[in-house]
């Protein structure tokens, strides 16, 4: 995301990111029981993934995170004067970049083209560096690491795809077959 | 939800969280909502609605972990 933010920072595209509480707690980086915690710990993850991009916290009670839907690494585009653009459940560098193209070409030439914004949904697709995921959940500590595991064995969510059409059941998949639909 | 609940000490999903966020987070043709946060560069107070009062704004959320 940082490329992308540089890539789009000269035609006029604001990117920041903001720090939510910890999604992943460890011994080594702790939920935040202060906003000097959460100073501490953004301080951190600016070191060492090398963030450029403005750096915002919410407050310790997550509003904006609250206000937002409060999934841990979600992205919005917000056009001028605060028309919701886009808003996805994970960040994905070319979904987001797809998104801006569409949104500054909005932008650019709805008045010429006569374009008129209208309500639209559709289902995206990425890959997922797991090893650079679990690098992430190594540096937390191990309580971050067992913790997941412990979510991944009582919820199922690796389980096999439900048909050839549906990956498999990670986090932000909620198909259900029309078996499980009609069980109420 | 006080700080204590928000800021979890051990991660447990929350099995609907995802199909919460489609449902019931702000819509795109919405409006955005804004609120009050710290520039963790300068200590000082952003709105979010500074952030988009003259073009486009990606905003990502995430933590360290």
């Amino acid at each position: 995301m940082e490329r992308l933010a540089d890539r789009y920072a000269s035609r006029a595209v604001r990117s920041v990111f903001i720090c939510t509480r910890e999604a992943h707690p460890g011994e080594n980086y702790r939920h935040h029981r202060s906003m000097d915690d959460k100073r501490r710990n953004a301080r951190a993850f600016r070191e060492h993934s090398k963030l450029r991009r403005q750096i915002l916290l919410d407050d310790l009670e997550g509003s904006a995170h609250r206000a937002y839907g409060l999934l841990p690494n979600m992205t919005w585009i917000v056009g001028r004067g605060g028309l919701i653009y886009y808003k996805s459940a994970w960040t994905s560098d070319a979904d987001v970049a797809n998104a801006l193209e569409g949104a500054l070409d909005f932008q650019a030439n709805r008045a010429k083209n006569q374009w008129v914004a209208f309500y639209s949904e559709r289902i995206a697709w990425s890959t997922r560096d797991q090893a650079r995921f679990r690098e992430g959940l190594v540096r937390a500590g191990p309580q971050a690491v067992a913790d997941y595991e412990r979510m991944l064995q009582a919820s199922g969510a690796s389980r096999d795809a439900p048909s050839p059409d549906v990956g498999p059941r990670v986090p932000g998949n909620f198909y259900k077959t029309e078996e499980e639909s009609e069980k109420k | 939800m006080d700080h204590r609940q928000y800021n979890y000490s051990e991660f447990v999903v929350s099995p609907n969280e995802f199909l919460e966020f489609a449902q019931h987070a702000p819509k795109v043709t919405m409006r955005a909502p804004s609120f009050p946060l710290e520039d963790l560069a300068t200590g000082k107070t952003v709105e979010m609605k500074e952030l988009w009062k003259d073009g486009i704004t990606v905003i990502e959320f995430g933590s360290f972990t």
